[in-house]
């Protein structure tokens, strides 16, 4: 059945040429727009995701991570002190103007965490690949990502600046650390970035990050924290979550990239159904003629979804690999394309599933095919 | 695999002949209903015998191809009885017809039918295995379908590589799938030259003589009658003779 079925489709092969191309544009549109989008949520994410810690405690009504509104460093030492909690580590998060080597100005969004010098921080710069981050802890010391050095002008590690009129200098880089914002992100040592920062006074915290006692329940240490006025509390996974849901769906972004998705499937949906049919009509005598001499309708439909299936799988590797070409080169314009195995495989399944609806039509056809009509013409 | 003879046989309650193989009994056949019903047959009653060439003949419209569609179970009479297998098959379902057609019908079509991706063997294994999902090694079949009607040394060559009679010959092979006791003949022949077509009949004839087969053909070309040992006259949707070439015989 297969192999009638690859040469039906072989024997035209323009048309086929143009079934596998209606394919492979639609996985290809599938993956990269998914793709696209969990690469945006991983970015909008990453820096919850990267963190050590259990917990992360903001001011309650926060809805954006980026946007949130800072609180008095008093309630991080009531936090510090709820029963359960190990650790306790801020964050100071907002947006400065980074003078370019230039003379321009560019805003770039500030993350303060706490440089500890005997334990590890339960946030700090990761894929560190050039200078050394535990310098950060001297005064002006910043780390930025290696993807925004030609946005800052920045040509090497050891570049000096200013923010807010504060003098910095970048001590390392970063590799694969964005911001959904755009705005650059400027890892800097808690008291550094509170004068990068002077909007938001010298008291100022955005987040607690907390880590809980060995043994201790992570939702019971939660639960006393939200007991606190004016604090939410969520575990990483919560944040994470939360940071991705407000992107995804305030924005409107999810619904963008998963509309052009569908109308990639819709698309591969038209051609390939329409080729299948016109495929079908073509033989439709032949069909007819093995119906007539007692082939049943299910193995007439074999042959038909056979064709599909064969059509899914290879415009499925063909748009597969443009899918990864894609990667590469947005990789050049900092757009990340996640394309994850879970996700090759959700797609292998829709375009299973495409082709084989878009084989209804024919399918139907040769079912009400009359195999007495080999005799009327 | 049902051999012709094997069918015959086990035909008792079909009368003296054992060796018919299908019978129609007083069949009818009207398309649409009151005002527009059109009795496109009318109580036709034929034996089709192992080892007979029988043609049919008449003018366009006559009532020719409803009457090989009902022998070949593709249409459903309104009236009359069809017996196959020892038993009256007319009142059949859809579901039941195909293995039925499987088994005792091979098809032979002015327009050869086959698909034009296959070659000579694919079309004939092809064929084989539809019919018979559980058929061991149909390419082997086919090759020895393809040496019977003459084309072992075309059988890897597609339809559009072979003359008009070898793809008939070939669509008789694939027809001889299955190992059918009945062929039966669409104008077989009409899309041939002279010499093509009475080659193509010669086999058809050949296949009755020697294998036991019977063969039903329906064409408009009297010189096939030599082949023939009966040929049923059709008009206006009526049997009006069954005759040999030699002698005649009122219906």
């Amino acid at each position: 059945m297969w192999n009638l079925a690859r040469k039906l489709l072989l024997h035209d092969r323009l048309r086929f040429a143009v079934a596998i191309a209606g394919v492979s544009v639609s996985v290809m549109l599938v993956l990269v727009q998914v793709g696209l989008y969990f690469g945006f949520m991983d970015t909008a994410s990453s820096l919850i995701d990267a963190s050590r810690a259990d917990l992360w405690v903001g001011k309650k009504g926060n809805e954006s991570f980026e946007f949130a509104t800072p609180f008095d460093e008093r309630a991080f030492y009531k936090v510090a002190s709820v029963r359960g909690v190990r650790r306790t580590e801020r964050v100071l998060m907002n947006f400065a103007q980074f003078k370019l080597a230039d003379g321009g100005d560019l805003g770039v969004q500030v993350v303060g965490i706490e440089t500890v010098p005997t334990e590890k921080s339960l946030l700090a710069p990761w894929n560190v690949v050039d200078g050394d981050a535990r310098r950060l802890s001297e005064p002006g010391a910043i780390v930025i990502d290696r993807s925004e050095y030609a946005k800052l002008k920045i040509d090497r590690v050891g570049h000096q600046t200013e923010l807010s009129g504060v003098h910095a200098e970048v001590v390392a880089m970063t590799s694969g650390i964005r911001s959904f914002t755009t705005s650059p992100i400027v890892f800097a040592d808690m008291r550094t970035a509170r004068s990068f920062l002077p909007q938001v006074g010298g008291e100022a915290v955005t987040y607690v990050l907390v880590q809980v006692e060995p043994g201790e329940d992570v939702d019971e240490v939660k639960a006393r924290i939200n007991a606190l006025p004016h604090l939410a509390a969520y575990t990483t996974k919560e944040m994470s979550d939360r940071t991705r849901s407000y992107w995804s769906s305030r924005t409107g972004v999810g619904a963008g990239f998963f509309t052009t998705a569908v109308l990639g499937i819709i698309v591969g949906f038209v051609v390939v159904g329409q080729i299948l049919y016109s495929g079908t009509l073509q033989y439709i005598r032949e069909y007819g003629t093995l119906k007539a001499m007692g082939a049943r309708n299910s193995a007439v439909v074999k042959v038909i979804l056979s064709q599909a299936m064969i059509s899914a799988a290879l415009g499925f590797v063909v748009g597969g690999v443009m899918a990864v070409g894609m990667k590469k080169a947005m990789a050049g314009a900092n757009l990340t394309v996640a394309l994850t195995p879970e996700l090759y495989g959700a797609t292998a399944v829709i375009t299973a599933v495409m082709c084989s609806f878009a084989a209804l039509l024919s399918i139907v056809k040769v079912l009400r095919l009359d195999p007495a009509s080999v005799f009327k013409t | 695999m049902i051999s012709a003879l094997a069918l015959a046989e086990s035909l008792p309650s079909m009368g003296k002949a054992p060796d018919v193989l299908a019978r129609l009994v007083h069949v009818g056949k009207i398309y649409g209903a009151g005002e527009h019903a059109v009795a496109a047959l009318s109580n036709a009653s034929l034996d089709i015998r192992a080892g007979e060439v029988t043609l049919i003949e008449g003018p366009s419209g006559s009532g020719k191809t409803t009457l090989i569609s009902i022998l070949g179970l593709l249409l459903t009479p309104t009236s009359g009885e069809i017996w196959l297998e020892g038993r009256n098959v007319a009142g059949l379902g859809e579901r039941a017809l195909p293995p039925l057609r499987a088994r005792n019908f091979g098809f032979v079509f002015q327009g050869f039918n086959l698909f034009p991706a296959l070659s000579a063997l694919e079309n004939v294994a092809m064929a084989i295995q539809m019919k018979d999902p559980k058929f061991k090694k149909p390419r082997d079949e086919a090759r020895r379908l393809l040496e019977l009607v003459g084309l072992g040394p075309r059988m890897h060559h597609l339809p559009a590589d072979l003359s008009g009679g070898q793809k008939q010959r070939v669509a008789i092979a694939r027809a001889l799938g299955g190992n059918p006791p009945i062929l039966v003949g669409d104008e077989p022949t009409a899309a041939l030259d002279t010499k093509t077509a009475l080659s193509v009949m010669e086999l058809l004839r050949e296949l009755a003589s020697e294998r036991g087969r019977a063969v039903v053909v329906v064409t408009h070309d009297p010189r096939l009658e030599r082949f023939a040992d009966r040929v049923v006259r059709v008009e206006d949707g009526l049997i009006q003779s069954i005759s040999s070439p030699s002698a005649t015989a009122s219906h």
